[in-house]
């Protein structure tokens, strides 16, 4: 593949923003946790395409894509303990949407 | 060809997030996102990087994803969300979000633009294969290699304490 580089960043960043308009718009935990996964995602693919980049010719550089395997267990971690707090959530107010959880707020 | 499928997959992974932001139904959002994490494993494929298109197939479309699916079954939310038309959107906060991604869209446009000396069309050598990564990984970066299998754990624990029925609700039963 002969993409240039610029063509993958551009994919990431608009990943990205597309996973913090998700976090921002959405009331269910669920889909905002999703939007997280998205925006890890874009990251992953920047580390990529940095990788990639700083490769040309000669040996792959993978200092990336090592990098990105780490995001991916950063993101497994977020992603199970981020569900078992909505599972614990679910079971005490029996909804997962962010609006009812104004507890320790003035509203 | 290969940059062709690139700007397919590419088209189909953004695609899917706007499916997984804009769906009312949770179920489609959770296998969206699916089908973006196999447009993205196909894109770090073409670019080279064999073993982590098999990790994000593996991790992401195996295991997080399952877990999500299981969730959202579990929980019982595979059904549209109630409310008319936007109700499921926070609509206070949408000028915000959309500043923001209008804000890191024009951002990366111009540093990708501002750059003096582009890199330009890279092709790796040969596939980036797992004996490469192996050997970084377990060299330069074994510390933070360990200090992720610390962190597994500690979440593992932290989960299982967190799903945990309270003793109390325990012992009534």
């Amino acid at each position: 593949m002969s993409v240039p580089t610029e063509h993958l960043v551009i994919l990431a960043g608009i990943l990205f923003s597309i996973g913090v308009a998700g976090f921002c718009l959405r009331r269910n935990l669920i889909v905002m946790l999703m939007s997280v996964e998205l925006m890890l995602n874009a990251a992953n693919l920047t580390f990529l395409a940095g990788s990639r980049a700083h490769s040309a010719g000669g040996e792959p550089m993978l200092e990336g894509a090592v990098f990105a395997i780490f995001v991916i267990v950063v993101a497994a971690v977020e992603a199970s303990v981020g569900l078992a707090l909505v599972i614990a959530l679910y079971r005490r107010q029996q909804t997962v949407s962010v609006d009812s959880l104004n507890q320790l707020g003035d509203a | 060809m290969a940059n062709l499928l690139f700007y397919l997959m590419g088209l189909g992974a953004v695609i899917g997030s706007l499916l997984v932001v804009t769906s009312k139904n949770p179920i489609t959002s959770v296998l969206s996102l699916l089908g973006t994490f196999f447009c993205l494993a196909t894109i770090y494929l073409l670019a080279g990087f064999q073993f982590l298109a098999a990790a994000q197939i593996l991790v992401y479309g195996g295991a997080i994803m399952v877990l999500f699916l299981f969730v959202v079954m579990l929980l019982n939310l595979g059904h549209p969300e109630e409310g008319s038309g936007l109700e499921f959107m926070n609509k206070r906060r949408m000028p915000f979000a959309f500043a923001a991604s209008a804000m890191l869209i024009v951002l990366t446009f111009a540093g990708v633009l501002g750059q003096g000396s582009a890199p330009g069309a890279v092709e790796l050598a040969h596939m980036a294969t797992i004996g490469d990564l192996a050997g970084l990984m377990f060299g330069s970066f074994l510390l933070p290699f360990e200090a992720a299998s610390i962190l597994l754990m500690g979440a593992a624990v932290a989960v299982i304490v967190l799903a945990k029925r309270e003793r109390t609700q325990a012992v009534e039963r």
